[in-house]
Order: C-alpha cells, then sequence, then structure tokens
C-alpha cells in the first residue's frame, strides 16, 4: 500500500528525471564528431593546469578515436549526467518522503497502520530507489544506439558497469536524504541541509589539495574512465583487498545512511 | 491474558522537562466506551498515543491487549483502530483513494458500518480531499478509522470540526460499535456529549486523573453556579453574587439558596435565559485550578 502510494506520487517526477537524462545524451554524442575535430585542433585542454582537467582533457582529446570516446562517455554520461542530474533527482524525490509526511500531518496516521517502521521505511524507499537508478540503465543502454548513429561502439558490458557505479551513487544521496527526512520536520529544512552539504562536496572537489574528501571524488572521471575502457573490471569494483572496490564502498555508505534512517525513524515520535 | 482492554499503571512521559503524564493509573474494561475529558494540553493525546506504542513513556506500565506497546507495538497496532489529534488524510488523493488506501492495511472491514457512514456523512469521495473543508476531512478520517473490524479504538477528539447533527449521529455509530464489543477510548471537549455517550468518565488535568469524588465535588459546586444573560440594563437580583462575566455579557453566578429556587423568585423581565446544572468543561477546569492552587497540587 505504502509502496503503491509512493510510486504514484514520484512517478512524474521519475518520467521528467528520465526525459532530462536522455536530452542531455543524445546531443553530446550525436555531436561527437564535430568536438573531436575540435578538440583535436585544440591545445586549451591539455593546457589547462588543475589535474583532473587536465586528466579529463587528455582522455577527451586521444588520438585513437574509440578511446577518446568512451573518454567522453565517461564524462558526459557519467560525471556530468549521472551524477549531477541523479543527485539532483535523488534529493528532490528523498526531502519529501517523511518530512512532507509530518508537513502534512500525516506522519502519525502513517505510524498508526499495523505495519512495522522498517517495512513503512522500504515501502517509500524502494520506489525512490527505482525512480533514480533505471533511467540511469535505460539512457545509458539508449547511448549504444545512438553511437551506431555516428559509428561508433559503446561496449554494452562496461557501459552496464559503469550505470552501477553511478545508480550506487545516486543511492547513496537517496538514502542520505531519506535519513536527514526523517530526522526534520520541515521539507525545506531537508533540501537546504542536503543542498549545502552537496554544494561543500563540490567546492571540496574543485579544491585541489583536499579533493580526495570528497565524495564526488567516490564517482568522477578517474573511476569512469577505467570502467568503460575495461581497465577495471566488475570483480575490481566490487573487491575492497584486491581491487580498488570503491562501488563496495559507496553501497557501505548508502547502507550506513540507509541503516541510520532506520534508526531514526524507530524512535521517531509523532 | 489480561481481563482489560487496557491496563496503564503509575504511567509517567517527560518531553526535556516538561512533565505531560504524571504517575496515570488507568483500568479499562473490555467492552467498556471511557470518555477522557480535560484541556488542551492536560496528555491526553500523550496517554492514547503511548497507548499506541507511537511515544515510549518515561516510566510506567502499559498493557494492551495483553501486549507491552514499547516491545510489541504492532501487535497492538493489529487490533487496534486509532484517530489522531491531527486530521492525517492526505490531500492529494481522492477520498475513495484514501480510504481504500486506510482500508488496505487491516483484513477485514465492517462493511454494512461503511456504508451507514458513508450514507450518513454524505462525502463526495471522488473529489480530492484537498477540496474538502475541515469537517469534511473528519468524517473522512473517521470512516477510515472506524470501520477496520478491531478490537480496541482510540480516538483522539473524533469530534472535531463537526456540528451538532454529526456529532450525535456518530454518538450513534459508537453505541453500535459498542454494543458489538468492541472498546472505545476517546477524548473530547464536549463534556456533555461524552458523558451520555461513555460508560465512565475520567477528566485528565496537568497529566493525572482528577480523583471521581473530587469531580463530583466540583461538578456539584458547579451545579450551584447558573450561567444568566439579564435583560438589558437590569441589576443582578439578591439572593445571587456574580463569579465571573463572559465577553458576551453572560454572567456566572452563585446563588445561596437552589439555583432553580432563586430563579423562579426573580422578578419578571429581569433575566432573558438562564442555564442550570449543565457544566461546561471550561468551567470545571478553571474550578479544579482554583482548588489547586487552594490545595497546593492536584490529586
Amino acid at each position: 500500500m505504502i509502496a503503491g502510494k509512493t510510486w504514484r506520487e514520484v512517478r512524474w517526477m521519475a518520467l521528467a528525471y528520465l526525459l532530462i537524462l536522455e536530452l542531455l545524451c543524445i546531443p553530446v554524442l550525436l555531436l561527437w564528431p564535430e568536438i573531436y575535430g575540435d578538440l583535436q585542433r585544440s591545445t586549451l585542454m591539455r593546457s589547462l593546469n588543475i589535474d583532473f582537467l587536465k586528466r579529463i582533457g587528455e582522455g577527451v582529446s586521444d588520438k585513437r578515436e574509440q578511446v577518446a570516446y568512451l573518454n567522453w562517455c565517461a564524462v558526459m554520461l557519467f560525471f556530468r549526467s549521472t551524477n549531477l542530474v541523479g543527485t539532483a533527482a535523488a534529493v528532490l524525490l528523498g526531502t519529501g518522503l517523511f518530512a512532507r509526511e509530518r508537513e502534512a500531518q500525516t506522519f502519525e496516521f502513517l505510524l498508526a497502520r499495523p505495519v512495522s517502521r522498517s517495512h513503512v521505511l522500504w515501502a517509500k524507499f524502494w520506489p525512490c530507489a527505482l525512480c533514480v537508478t533505471l533511467p540511469i540503465f535505460l539512457v545509458n543502454a539508449s547511448a549504444i544506439y545512438w553511437s551506431r548513429c555516428i559509428d561508433l561502439d559503446l561496449p554494452a558490458w562496461e557501459l552496464f558497469l559503469g550505470s552501477v557505479h553511478a545508480a550506487s551513487f545516486v543511492l547513496l544521496f537517496l538514502s542520505l536524504t531519506t535519513w536527514i527526512s526523517v530526522v526534520c520536520r520541515v521539507q525545506a529544512h531537508v533540501a537546504a541541509w542536503v543542498g549545502a552539504l552537496a554544494i561543500v562536496q563540490i567546492g571540496v572537489y574543485l579544491t585541489q589539495r583536499i579533493r580526495p574528501y570528497s565524495l564526488f571524488r567516490l564517482a568522477d572521471f578517474d573511476w569512469y574512465g577505467p570502467i568503460l575502457s575495461g581497465n577495471t573490471t566488475a570483480a575490481q569494483m566490487f573487491d575492497p583487498v584486491h581491487g580498488p572496490g570503491f562501488t563496495t564502498y559507496v553501497l557501505a555508505a548508502a547502507a550506513v545512511c540507509y541503516g541510520l534512517a532506520w534508526r531514526a525513524l524507530r524512535r521517531a515520535e509523532p | 491474558m489480561s481481563a482489560a482492554a487496557i491496563l496503564v499503571t503509575d504511567l509517567g512521559k517527560a518531553f526535556g522537562p516538561r512533565q505531560v503524564l504524571r504517575g496515570v493509573d488507568l483500568r479499562v474494561a473490555r467492552g467498556e466506551l471511557l470518555g477522557l475529558v480535560g484541556p488542551n494540553g492536560a496528555g491526553k493525546s500523550t496517554l492514547l498515543r503511548t497507548l499506541l506504542g507511537l511515544t515510549a513513556p518515561t516510566r510506567g506500565r502499559v498493557d494492551v491487549l495483553g501486549h507491552d506497546p514499547a516491545r510489541d507495538s504492532l501487535a497492538i497496532r493489529r487490533r487496534v483502530s486509532y484517530l489522531p489529534g491531527e486530521t492525517g488524510v492526505y490531500l492529494q488523493m481522492t477520498g475513495a483513494q484514501f480510504l481504500r488506501f486506510a482500508a488496505g492495511f487491516y483484513p477485514r472491514q465492517q462493511a454494512g458500518l461503511q456504508a451507514r457512514l458513508l450514507d450518513g456523512f454524505q462525502l463526495p469521495l471522488q473529489q480530492r480531499v484537498r477540496s474538502y473543508s475541515a469537517g469534511m476531512k473528519q468524517k473522512l478520517a473517521l470512516v477510515a478509522v472506524l470501520c477496520p473490524d478491531v478490537d480496541l479504538y482510540l480516538l483522539d477528539e473524533p469530534d472535531r470540526a463537526l456540528d451538532a447533527s454529526v456529532r450525535f449521529f456518530l454518538r450513534d455509530v459508537l453505541l453500535t460499535l459498542k454494543r458489538a464489543g468492541k472498546t472505545i477510548v476517546l477524548s473530547s471537549h464536549h463534556l456533555g456529549e461524552v458523558e451520555t455517550l461513555a460508560d465512565r468518565l475520567e477528566f485528565l488535568l496537568d497529566g493525572v486523573f482528577v480523583p471521581s469524588e473530587r469531580l463530583t465535588h466540583a461538578r456539584a459546586q458547579l451545579r450551584q453556579r447558573p450561567r444568566v444573560r439579564l435583560h438589558r440594563g437590569a441589576a443582578l437580583p439578591p439572593g445571587a453574587r456574580e463569579v465571573q462575566r463572559e465577553p458576551d455579557g453572560t454572567l456566572v453566578i452563585e446563588t445561596d439558596a437552589d439555583p432553580m429556587a432563586w430563579l423562579r423568585s426573580v422578578p419578571d423581565g429581569t433575566v432573558d435565559s438562564a442555564e442550570i446544572g449543565i457544566p461546561r468543561l471550561e468551567d470545571l477546569y478553571q474550578l479544579l485550578l482554583q482548588h489547586d492552587r487552594r490545595d497546593g497540587g492536584v490529586g
């Protein structure tokens, strides 16, 4: 019942998010031949002093067009579109999950239903999780078709792995937002807290000396590039002992935030 | 299993330094209809929430239908239907969608009662709840709460925002539930109406129940205090003293003799209207507070 209600509330936002992701995807892929030509002629990207921008510049202007295209997709599909739009969608969907119930004075009604609080949390969380992750897979699958329109290939498996990591990162933000939504009584306060956190994290990411401490470091070009080029395998993504295991870290952080949300909801009083 | 539907012993609840419940003892038998009355902030809603396990008590012991709400709240909620003090209805749903949503949590519904409530309330179920008035929202919430076939109904101000005729209809519905063997605990501000409906009345004041003998004494005292409206320009006839003057000009008076005898003795054209023997909740509250100040504590 609660999951169905949540789905009805978020379905249009999920559709809008899917369309935005797709609209961001199509032109950057179809315009690639012109962009690649410009990149070959320009030395701007290689002359940048900021290290991660320099790496991106070198990656997307590689002499081998297929390699350059994979790097372009890593930057545009994942680092730009999924990270930013996906995070925004997760925050938008997550802020109201519980704070809106409090504002509408339906929180007590919900807690009084004969279902456990863990069920309430899960039934509200998973439709949102589906809404923010499924479009990532759909849009990236469509990228394979758009790439064929410009006579280039995108490897399906590597694209899927990249999508898994991107979806994990977006889930992290959704569970973080859900936790804050349980704790805060006003939806605007949830948005302010998560928004402020995201802005600070972006600021940290753009500051070279402290970049390793940014959440966005967990899902940037340095991870997506090797995944798409096949240099990071699925095992390495998930194995924190023998591989980098960064996807496991992201999923673990998401699980911790979900656990905190559950703990807060268990203790919540109307 | 406990013979009582509700058994509360020395229940205390504090929000920070503020003590909301201070040693409440309560026993409600199965099939009983208990009325909880008390002024705003007396702790009625907190008590009902504690019974359901929505709020954890600071001290004391609670047993509802044989379960401890602190440890087995879910088992209680499966057998209890609860109307919160704040009308909790989803504005974006239609009335029909909300009722379907609310009914989906319980395995059995009382179809006959639902038909009777919907017929009595005349709600526009195909319209969104957003367009409902406060009274309509309360009626919708009542249908959602009263229709599940459960053992215990906890109703926090079910008559809020309802006009007199609907309150009368609701009273009949609650009596039907009671006759069907259901246990009902309801809180209200309408002392007179709860009194006619409930098997027993408990008056909650500052987090404790007022002992029944004290309540009886206070009510007897209030019966000696008629409310009268004097004719324009008329003075209060001898044999009575003004206790309080209300903003609309109504006087609360205290008579030396029986109020009815005093009223019969006043000259024609002096008193326009009089109300005798119907204590109001706020008067009772004020009087009990006066007693408290005089005696130095509640209970």
